[in-house]
């Protein structure tokens, strides 16, 4: 496969010369900078203000607890106020960022398993691929070979809506009969989106992303 | 330098937290000077801690002055536009992992699902799957279907293109077969060796059968019939 991106480049410290790239650049670093300082202000507890002006002559700013506190601060050389309204004020506003970056560490978790798993998930993949031609990227098969597999998958399809067919059947319940109907028909049914299934929960365990692989209907 | 992973929460430990700020505060100033640098635009960073009644300032008092008149004279408006504290940017942060997550999850069961088809395709039971399961799996194998139908009518065409001129004969035939060549090249090698030999519909005829065979005695063939090996063969593709 061929590679996405270059990766990580050493870079020139000066003005970049391409003029899209300089839009990518600012686009990314500013995320990044903005993300640094929020670490910084997690990890350390501190205030902080950060101000960039865009390429395109629009302003980004960063500041916690607010970019105005920070800036009006700095501008009149004031000492910080510190009053017993601002401090409950501020422990509300930490109780909260906590909660977040909670939340954020808990996604992005579950992020890097979805991403480990589709490692895994290549690998079977790449190891099977010389066994099995069919599994092979349709972009490389040569036509006796894309019959072949036109035919065993016209074949499949019948076998699935059979299949199908058989588990409406097995169900005595009637509206879901028209329900399987309507979302095939319509293709209201996002494919793999199997969050979002419009069956009855009561009759299609809900797990989630779990496959239905060895676990019977019921 | 550390590579542990560091937990997004208040460093408690007094020395552990001023030795991290240093740090962290040194990487932010370069980053910010690089940011400017690299795009040509105007920035300043303000940074206020317990450890120094002054605060950090980059690029000096004097250049963050000067930015920060230049932020002041925008409209409100456009202050404000981009501007973020520490809830509503963690919030865009958790809101755009989300949707790396959805996707991730999606292309995940994609990739399941294809090995489920495949599976099912050497005769594996569908007894263990549910009516999403079945419903993904049917729009899997339209989406496969196609595919290997595009690819039949493109490789229908190069060889449309290149057919009449290759009847000719065997010599001087090289660069009217290149085009075939090129759709051809990731097929396995004995088709490129009879390629390069014969003429392209007798050649065809001859590497079905040789096909045939390879199939018949090594490989685990997906195919439901035998009946369907003589309907491959007769094809609209065969004179």
């Amino acid at each position: 496969m061929a590679r996405k991106s270059k990766g990580r480049q050493k870079v020139a410290m000066v003005k970049m010369p391409n003029e899209s790239n300089l839009q990518v650049t600012f686009s990314k670093r500013r995320s990044g900078l903005f993300k640094k300082a929020s670490e910084l202000c997690t990890l350390c507890g501190v205030e902080v203000a950060i101000i960039v002006f865009s390429p395109g002559k629009k302003v980004f700013s960063f500041g916690h607890p607010g970019v105005e506190t920070v800036v009006e601060r700095f501008i009149t050389r004031s000492p910080p106020q510190i009053s017993p309204t601002m401090q409950l004020i501020e422990a509300h506003r930490n109780a909260s960022v906590r909660e977040l970056n909670l939340q954020l560490t808990q996604v992005c978790n579950q992020l890097e398993m979805e991403k480990k798993k589709a490692e895994e998930i290549n690998q079977t993949r790449k190891a099977n691929k010389s066994q099995c031609w069919w599994e092979s990227p349709i972009e490389e098969l040569n036509m006796p070979q894309l019959q072949q597999l036109k035919l065993s998958l016209e074949q499949l399809k019948k076998i699935v809506a059979t299949q199908a067919d058989k588990l409406l059947i097995q169900n005595s319940q009637a509206h879901l009969h028209s329900q399987f109907y309507a979302s095939t028909s319509s293709g209201a049914v996002l494919p793999f989106e199997s969050k979002n299934g419009v069956f009855n929960p009561e009759i299609v365990p809900s797990h989630g992303h779990n496959l239905g692989y060895g676990r019977g209907f019921y | 330098m550390t590579r542990k992973k560091v937990k997004l929460a208040y460093i408690s430990n007094d020395s552990a937290r001023k030795g991290t700020f240093k740090k962290r505060k040194k990487g932010l100033l370069k980053k910010v000077s690089e940011l400017s640098t690299l795009c040509g635009v105007d920035a300043c960073a303000i940074i206020y801690s317990s450890y120094d009644p002054q605060p950090e300032i980059w690029p000096s008092p004097s250049g963050a002055q000067r930015v920060l008149t230049k932020f002041k004279n925008m409209p409100e408006m456009e202050q404000s536009k981009k501007m973020v504290n520490q809830d509503s940017f963690l919030r865009q942060r958790i809101s755009k992992a989300n949707e790396q997550l959805k996707k991730q999850q999606r292309d995940n069961r994609k990739k399941e699902m294809t090995q489920v088809m495949f599976q099912a395709l050497v005769g594996n039971s569908l007894n263990n799957l549910n009516m999403l399961d079945l419903n993904d799996l049917e729009w899997l194998i339209n989406q496969n279907l196609n595919e290997v139908q595009n690819k039949i009518d493109s490789l229908k065409k190069e060889a449309n293109s290149s057919a009449s001129v290759a009847v000719a004969g065997p010599s001087g035939e090289v660069k009217d077969i290149a085009p075939q060549q090129e759709a051809e090249k990731q097929a396995s090698e004995m088709n490129m060796e009879a390629m390069q030999k014969q003429p392209w519909i007798t050649d065809w005829i001859n590497q079905q059968q040789e096909n045939m065979g390879f199939l018949g005695d090594d490989v685990n063939v997906p195919f439901w019939d035998n009946n369907n090996y003589n309907g491959l063969w007769s094809g609209p593709f065969f004179p």
